[in-house]
């Protein structure tokens, strides 16, 4: 029992905490088979960079093949069937989601809960090593015909589908193997290793979002294995699951991968959610508004996720009178998540506002992902989603939530952590001019496709109608998605000049409040010299820091501003 | 300081100061494990449930009759006298972990060593149980129809669940007698036995699914 500020005991179980492992000194153990979060951390970010390299380049692909209404040479309807089943699996699986909870929940929650590492060091370091196994299995599959099915691969075309599917199984059942590992190992982490005082309603949000995630991810994954194990089964040993020709059944597979899925798309943005939520009161120095509001909406929007998936399935012939729950429960939905960005918005109103680019990122991150929510209301609703499925009405939804949900929260993340990282600055002006590119080159890109779906046009097919319209919007599409992918060469720029010789950042440059900004830049391999206590949420801004006994690096100790003024709270 | 910590409500520390350093590490990190292995088995049971759902869904939705029909003949239902006798076995492996647990906190190593033995014993025989029982089902194979399936299928990954059992129950014995646990220290032993409640409890399941539903 350490006494870490006068009168000031750690509970038992920091004790565990307290204990600093010795630090590896091979180069294999300190950067390719650590234990540590933040180099496991930084590996997931490295292996997801270039998976999303490779899946952006596919969708490229997808964009070029769409610039004539005949398609293109040398793309055969096969190939480019192969091309967006491979984009769409590899952004959900190798991309997205090993991002936002491998990646960012590695590197930056256990700085946030004042740990020193998380609960089972191991077990992370085998569930990162997964990670890239899988995708090169999953990248493989074109070697030997890749999946055509979609990313949601359903039967029966998947089951009779190229020898890649096979591949696609084992990769996917991989990561999501890889995806429980570490959802098991962040609840024990935040349940049980948070610095003395930091209770639950003292976390700070981004731990909130982890902390709901791991719980999706280790229930929800487990029915994507399942859906997974039996097709595979179908596949090789022709075991009748899915096949309508032997007694299975095709929705069968549906509500087994919804089941996942709909789960999943939260895998996929409460941590961005979480990202946001740290940004925006740091850049606007200002208290967050609505801190268990937005805390326990978290955890809504979680339980809630796991009984709307036939959302999905709409027609999919479902029994009819199932249909309306599935409606409402997915509009309920909305509850929360209008609760979160009322409170976001209301978290700038009368801060003083910097607009950095993390801040642009999570600014553009409300608008691009509240329109996004909004087209999910439409598709929630029968009646429409009748007209609406299966065309590119969809597509824009998807992307909207995702591209400009979850990758836009994720650009933001790694702009306000990279000096953590690194102990650099990027360059602030390059990092504005990609955020500006980027907002406009996306909603260039998708907003096309509510129109283009609406009017018809369906998604996963290389050809369309010839008119001048669909030619002019495709086209429009298409070019605005070169600009947008050409605007990640200044951001890949920003971050290579900036690891060479950036500014020196210092540990708490923006003037943040959460832990891991009150520690040296790059962040030590023990992390905190002494465990922390903590008094009070992180968000205070104007208050003296909630922390005791920390021995904090030099200039962490005050949260000073580099800009001015502090904000007058407005409520 | 000591003020706002007070309004705070603020209370650190729980008085363990007459504890020794190092049981607290021990048990700190002993719940940490069982905590995630309680989870581990939490996303083991979603996958069952969701081939159970695949059987339900399949029996009530798709299927017209139940079991189906091949080949013009209806399949014959499984040998629930067999496999009740079976279950009986897997219960009692049960019953002689919960005792050997028992039995290792008391410090009874023979009672122990009898008990552990026992389960393994008893694990094995379900195993070759499940082994004639597949041998002679009348139901058309693994990959001849949906019953096939689904019953194969989920038996399959359950069988293979004691085999992991009875290999991990063997590995703690071993452990047990080269002297890695003590009478206050076993936390593999725990978990050895909640694994083992567990695959028995899956297996109430599947009994109630296949043999009397
Ligand atoms: C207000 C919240 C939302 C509602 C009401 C909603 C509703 C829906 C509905 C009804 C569909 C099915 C459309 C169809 O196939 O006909 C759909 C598709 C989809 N949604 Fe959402 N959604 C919401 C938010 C999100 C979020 C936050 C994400 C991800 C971050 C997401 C990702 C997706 C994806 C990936 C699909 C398409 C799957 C596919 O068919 O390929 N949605 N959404
Ligand atoms: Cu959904």
């Amino acid at each position: 029992m350490a006494t870490i500020a006068p009168g000031v005991k750690t509970g038992p179980y920091h004790a565990v905490l307290d204990h600093i492992h010795p630090e590896p000194t091979s180069f294999i153990r300190k950067y390719i088979f650590s234990i540590d979060h933040k180099v496991i951390g930084i590996q997931y970010m490295i292996t997801g960079g270039l998976f999303f390299l490779i899946a952006g380049m596919l969708a490229e692909v997808i964009r070029y093949t769409l610039l004539q209404p005949q398609g293109q040479m040398g793309i055969s309807a096969a190939t480019y069937n192969g091309v967006y089943s491979m984009h769409g699996s590899a952004m959900v699986w190798l991309v997205i989601i090993p991002l936002v909870t491998g990646a960012f929940g590695n590197f930056v929650m256990p700085l946030q809960i004042g740990a020193r590492d998380v609960a089972f060091p191991w077990l992370n370091l085998l569930a990162f090593w997964m990670f890239p196994v899988a995708g090169v299995i999953l990248f493989s599959s074109f070697l030997i015909g890749a999946p055509d099915a979609g990313w949601t691969e359903y039967p029966p075309i998947s089951v009779q589908g190229p020898p890649g599917t096979t591949l696609w199984c084992i990769a996917i059942f991989l990561i999501g193997v890889s995806s429980t590992l570490t959802g098991i190992n962040f609840i024990v982490t935040i349940y049980k290793m948070r610095a003395p005082g930091m209770t639950l309603t003292r976390m700070p949000l981004f731990v909130w979002a982890q902390f709901a995630t791991a719980g999706l991810s280790f229930i929800a994954t487990t029915a994507l294995a399942a859906a997974l194990l039996a097709l595979f089964c179908e596949r090789v040993f022709n075991v009748p699951f899915y096949d309508p020709s032997r007694g299975g059944s095709p929705v069968l597979w549906q509500h087994m991968f919804w089941f996942y899925s709909h789960p999943a798309v939260y895998i996929m943005i409460l941590p961005a959610f979480g990202i946001v939520s740290e940004v925006l009161p740091t850049f606007s120095r200002k208290p967050i508004f609505g801190y268990k509001m937005i805390a326990f909406s978290t955890v809504a929007i979680a339980l809630l996720g796991f009984s709307v998936w036939a959302h999905h399935m709409f027609t999919s012939g479902m029994v009819p009178w199932l249909q309306l729950p599935f409606m409402i429960i997915t509009m309920l939905i909305a509850i929360p998540t209008g609760v979160k960005i009322f409170s976001w918005v209301a978290t700038l109103w009368g801060g003083s506002i910097r607009w950095t680019t993390p801040m642009l990122f999570a600014t553009g991150f409300l608008i691009t992902f509240t329109l996004g929510g909004l087209t999910g209301f439409f598709l929630a609703a029968v009646p429409a989603d009748y007209h609406e499925h299966g065309t590119y009405f969809v597509v824009a939804h998807f992307h909207y939530v995702l591209y400009g949900g979850s990758v836009m929260g994720l650009f933001a993340g790694f702009y306000y952590w990279w000096p953590k990282m690194t102990g650099r600055m990027y360059n602030e002006a390059m990092g504005q001019w990609h955020f500006w590119i980027t907002f406009v080159a996306f909603n260039c890109t998708f907003m096309p496709m509510h129109w283009l779906g609406l009017m018809g046009m369906p998604r996963r097919v290389p050809i369309y109608d010839p008119a001048a319209w669909y030619v002019f919007w495709n086209q429009f599409a298409s070019i605005s998605s070169f600009v947008l992918a050409a605007s990640m060469l200044l951001f890949a720029y920003n971050f290579w000049s900036s690891f060479r010789s950036g500014k020196i950042a210092g540990p708490n440059p923006w003037g943040a409040r959460t832990l891991e900004w009150m520690i040296s830049s790059p962040a030590p391999y023990y992390n905190f010299k002494k465990i922390p206590a903590v008094l009070a949420t992180p968000y205070d801004f104007g208050n003296p820091l909630p922390y005791l006994g920390l021995e904090a690096a030099e200039g962490a100790t005050e949260a000073t501003p580099t800009h001015s003024s502090h904000p007058v709270p407005t409520y | 300081m000591s003020v706002s910590i007070a309004k705070q409500g603020y209370q650190l520390g729980h008085g363990h100061d007459d504890h020794d350093h190092e049981q607290v590490i021990y048990q700190e990190t002993r719940d940490m494990r069982l905590l995630g292995f309680v989870l581990f088995l939490c996303s083991d049971v979603v996958l069952f449930s969701s081939f159970i759902f695949a059987y339900i869904y399949l029996r009530t939705t798709v299927a017209p009759i139940w079991p189906p029909m091949i080949d013009g003949h209806q399949l014959p239902r499984l040998d629930t006298a067999f496999a009740a006798v079976n279950s009986v076995v897997l219960f009692g492996s049960g019953v002689t972990m919960h005792y050997a647990l028992e039995n290792w906190k008391h410090g009874t190593r023979a009672m122990y060593n009898l008990f552990m033995g026992l389960t393994i014993l008893l694990g094995a025989m379900f195993l070759g149980g499940q082994a004639y029982e597949y041998a002679h089902a009348q139901i058309g194979g693994w990959s001849g129809n949906t019953f096939g399936a689904s019953f194969f299928t989920l038996t399959g990954m359950h069988g293979f669940h004691v085999f992991v059992g009875v290999v991990f129950l063997a590995v703690l014995w071993w452990q047990s007698s080269r002297g890695v646990y003590d009478h206050e220290r076993y936390f593999g032993l725990t978990a050895g036995t909640l694994y083992w409640h567990f695959v028995d409890v899956i297996w109430v399941a599947l009994f109630f699914l296949f043999y009397l539903w």
